[in-house]
């Protein structure tokens, strides 16, 4: 039994569709990355499946109970750490997680979830109104984590984690799936779904216009690395371009720019670059991810075969992403 | 579980925050006001009382409904509840939790304030206080609070924004309170109730302008309190000038507490199926 799966599943306001015929299955035991710029409709979705909204078209289902009709059930088994949501500013972090330990007639140890999620203990026994981005996010994480559900559904988790929160939010979805339970991570960045999921699913515009590993949807859109290096002077580059997962290779100055098809195919066409002059300086823009994001969520991959100049003209706008996300890895 | 969780959260939300303390003082400090100025007035505490019904029944509805009207509202516009329906809580159980949360936080302001004017009364007044007629006042208090707080909360359930909770609060204040008693020249229910009388296919019989004048929250709270008053009736002529006596169902108290105990269901059942359908996030 797929953890959750959704038919056909449409959610209109007024004459705003929001969500189109979605069609997702989440297998039980996988980890998932829902990925989507902001307003793709991702938590309208994820609203439909907790049933705080009704679907306008199709059904959806989660651990086999159907969202318009067994919601209390479906919260029963999973946990939950929405995108929008304020706490009580009077409460104290802990008094949160306390109140969840009961109304899930769970076992849980407070001061132990507390410690999981990194949130001091002196902090978890402030008011919670008080808390910054992040120590929200945390206790967030905290109460989703209550009582082993079975769904983890988490709603742009690493908004406002540092680097560390960031680094502990995946060894936590790691040990939880290990645990045994399902992981629905929904996401505007795709750097920050890439290290964990198994599956991803895009959205853009209320479709979902891919779903698949991220290996075969970066293979399937041809995108690639891109590599610049300094060198002293500049050689004959028609050696290199004659290699096999070279897409385009050109030369400004003294900064030879390759273009490659798969991320691997880097250190060949720079050795053979090295052998021809000497490299002083490498610049490396792994920008494979984000371009195959863009492009799916520009809504310009999923049937053309020109993918590929599509790929070079997005990778010069997202440098800065790239970077980040390169540097953000562990 | 959920619904002791989640009233207990709200009230322990509210106890902490110094607007809800204020309200409550101020409340019993007015209390405390009215008492210390007429103790050197009369001799029987019970005069007193009188004119602390109509301060109740003027100023809290005031009190509840900045207390109440975010109540549900205020939850969906800050996402706090999706905290709460996040968890395993069924509409119901975070409905009524809201709503004991409000009233006994309206209870607490009553009980207090109604000590406060016990306890001025035993010290300060020529006469002693009865305690009997300070519990039936307090008790007809409370009824008076669990048709207003359950009429505003419900208000805050069907709201979807700030503005049209807040307007439906002061809305129901103004028709139930300012209009029913009569508080402005032209805009007020017995013009009304003249104009449809002179309509010349309609007869309003006295009678019928009676039980319609009985039938707000306001008017159903001063008539039942006569209780408070019994065989002291003839003692004051303010008395025998507010309270009706008649043959009427509508001068007995029970006429009165089941007014009072109906606007509380009505709001609340309403309230809650407007809620129930509704559509969060």
């Amino acid at each position: 039994m797929p953890a959750l799966r959704t038919k056909d599943l449409t959610k209109r306001f007024g004459d705003v569709t929001a969500v189109q015929d979605l069609n997702l299955t989440v297998e039980d035991g996988e980890v998932f990355g829902f990925l989507g710029p902001n307003g793709a409709g991702k938590s309208t979705t994820i609203n439909v499946i907790l049933g705080f909204l009704d679907p306008t078209e199709g059904t959806a289902t989660v651990l086999g109970h159907d969202v318009a009709h067994e919601s209390y059930r479906i919260r029963q088994r999973i946990g939950l750490l929405p995108e929008a949501f304020d706490v009580y500013e009077n409460l104290t972090g802990r008094e949160h997680v306390v109140s969840a330990i009961e109304t899930k007639g769970a076992r849980d140890d407070p001061d132990a979830i507390i410690d999981r999620v990194g949130l001091d203990p002196e902090d978890a026994r402030r008011a919670a109104g008080g808390y910054s981005k992040g120590m929200q996010q945390r206790l967030a994480l905290g109460i989703a984590l209550v009582g082993d559900p079975d769904l983890l559904i988490l709603d742009e988790p690493s908004s406002g984690l540092d680097p560390k929160g960031i680094k502990l939010l995946r060894r936590i979805v790691r040990e939880e799936v290990e645990r045994g339970a399902t992981v629905f991570f929904s996401s505007h960045i795709l750097g920050q779904v890439e290290k964990v999921c198994d599956r991803v699913g895009i959205m853009a515009d209320g479709e979902m216009v891919a779903v698949d590993t991220i290996d075969n949807l970066r293979e399937e859109i041809g995108a690639g690395a891109v590599v610049e290096a300094t060198v002293d002077e500049v050689p004959d580059l028609d050696p290199i371009r004659s290699m096999d997962e070279v897409r385009e290779v050109s030369a400004a100055d003294d900064v030879v720019r390759i273009s490659c098809s798969a991320p691997e195919a880097k250190m060949p066409a720079l050795r053979r670059l090295d052998d021809a002059g000497t490299v002083r300086d490498i610049d490396v823009e792994d920008t494979s991810l984000e371009s195959l994001f863009e492009q799916y969520t520009n809504g310009g991959a999923t049937e053309t075969t020109g993918t590929g100049a599509d790929a070079s003209g997005t990778t010069g706008s997202t440098d800065d992403t790239a970077t980040a996300t390169a540097g953000g890895g562990d | 579980m959920g619904i002791y969780t989640v009233a207990r959260d709200d009230f322990r939300n509210a106890r902490r925050s110094s607007i809800v303390l204020g309200v409550i003082g101020v409340f019993a400090a007015l209390m405390a006001l009215i008492f210390l100025a007429e103790m050197d007035i009369y001799d029987d505490p019970y005069r007193t009382l009188f004119d602390a019904l109509f301060f109740v029944s003027l100023v809290l509805p005031l009190l509840l409904a900045p207390l109440c009207y975010l109540s549900i509202a205020g939850d969906r516009i800050s996402g706090t509840i999706t905290y709460v329906m996040g968890l395993p809580n069924r509409r119901w159980e975070y409905f009524a939790g809201k709503f004991l949360s409000r009233f006994a936080v309206a209870a607490a302001a009553i009980a207090l304030s109604t000590a406060v004017g016990f306890a001025i009364a035993a010290v300060t007044f020529a006469n002693v206080p009865s305690i009997r007629r300070f519990l039936i006042f307090g008790g007809v208090s409370l009824l008076y609070a669990l048709a207003f707080s359950s009429l505003f909360v419900a208000i805050s359930a069907g709201a979807p924004s700030r503005s049209r909770a807040m307007f439906g609060a002061i809305g129901a204040y103004f028709v139930l309170i300012v209009f029913w008693f009569g508080f402005f020249p032209f805009i007020r229910l017995s013009v009304l109730l003249d104009t449809i009388a002179d309509l010349p296919w309609v007869t309003l019989s006295e009678t019928t302008r009676a039980y319609i004048e009985a039938v707000s929250p306001g008017t159903a709270y001063l008539q039942g309190t006569k209780p408070v008053f019994s065989g002291v009736m003839g003692e004051y002529e303010a008395f025998e000038r507010s309270f009706r006596t008649s043959d009427e169902l509508h001068t007995e108290f029970w006429f009165n507490a089941l007014v009072l105990l109906a606007w509380s269901a009505v709001s609340l059942t309403v309230g809650y199926l407007s809620f129930r359908r509704s559509e969060l996030g």
